[in-house]
């Protein structure tokens, strides 16, 4: 039997790291948890309520705060267990783009919220939170499931019209954090299995 | 076997598309028309035809449905096409294994 040629064998490296990284994309277009970011909504509206019944304005750090940090750990515990579930890697590649992606956005927005606390322009906090927030989930879905697009669109038109609209701050912030979240949570749970 | 000659790799899967319908398949329990279409950044005729072919080979089982009135077809990947995905990558890696002994040999 004749040996293999180099092209023979590059073609069966290239078919095997095709396969690879189909597979990842595949993998990380629907293992993000549905359910968790139904959670993250709860979170959301419960954050909202909380917020409108508390004197300390829209962006009340005391409530804000804990409630970003409780959604992460739920939507990456969440997650976590759906990946187990199907049996692919937490860091994989495409996880790794979605980290790339959204991250710039979300520190941006963690900068911003300094900069017009210490300036006093504390009403245009929420928007910046929706707006930011918008536009990392939007780009994190050019790395998954296309309903995360929609939903980072939804939220940067939420931030708009908190800018121009900062009296319906903190219905703006419950309708985002907690509706869309909610919503887009079942959507993707019902489309891709949890 | 030392190495598969080219004629036993499975024809069926051996083009970019199928086997990309293939591999995105087998990480997930099912996937739309438009998520293929989305992961392998194919056009929708394209598309149609492969996935038509898996489909008759017995690979991919189709299920047509509507979501919100508008038609959603649902691709999953059936026994034989994991089977037939193992033996693939069984293939590529016994000729990767067939090389590098072939370079042991000529060092």
């Amino acid at each position: 039997m004749s040996e293999p040629t180099s092209e023979t064998s590059t073609n069966a490296e290239e078919n095997l790291a095709y396969i690879r990284e189909t597979m990842e994309t595949a993998s990380g277009f629907t293992a993000v948890s549905g359910w968790g970011l139904v959670g993250v909504g709860i979170l959301g509206l419960a954050a909202a309520v909380a917020t409108y019944m508390r004197p300390g304005g829209p962006a009340d750090p005391i409530i804000w705060i804990p409630t970003a940090v409780l959604s992460i750990a739920l939507s990456t515990t969440a997650t976590a267990r759906k990946v187990r579930q199907l049996e692919i890697p937490l860091w994989s590649g495409s996880f790794r783009k979605l980290a790339w992606v959204m991250i710039p956005a979300l520190v941006a927005g963690g900068m911003l919220t300094l900069a017009l606390g210490n300036a006093g322009a504390g009403l245009l906090i929420p928007g910046t939170w929706l707006a930011l927030y918008g536009a990392a989930v939007a780009a994190g879905g050019t790395q998954s499931a296309r309903d995360f697009r929609w939903m980072g669109i939804c939220f940067l038109g939420l931030g708009a019209v908190s800018f121009f609209r900062p009296e319906f701050n903190v219905l703006l912030l419950g309708v985002g954090f907690g509706g869309l979240h909610i919503a887009f949570g079942i959507r993707v749970a019902r489309k891709y299995g949890g | 076997m030392d190495r598969p000659p080219r004629d036993d790799l499975d024809r069926v899967i051996h083009e970019r598309i199928r086997l990309g319908i293939v591999s995105a398949l087998a990480a997930n329990d099912a996937l739309t028309f438009a998520d293929l279409k989305e992961i392998l950044q194919a056009t929708d005729g394209n598309l149609s035809v492969h996935a038509r072919k898996l489909e008759e080979a017995g690979y991919v089982t189709v299920t047509k449905g509507y979501q919100s009135k508008k038609p959603r077809t649902e691709f999953r990947l059936s026994p034989k096409g994991r089977k037939a995905l193992e033996a693939y990558l069984g293939q590529m890696e016994s000729i990767l294994e067939s090389t590098r002994k072939a370079l042991g040999k000529n060092r």
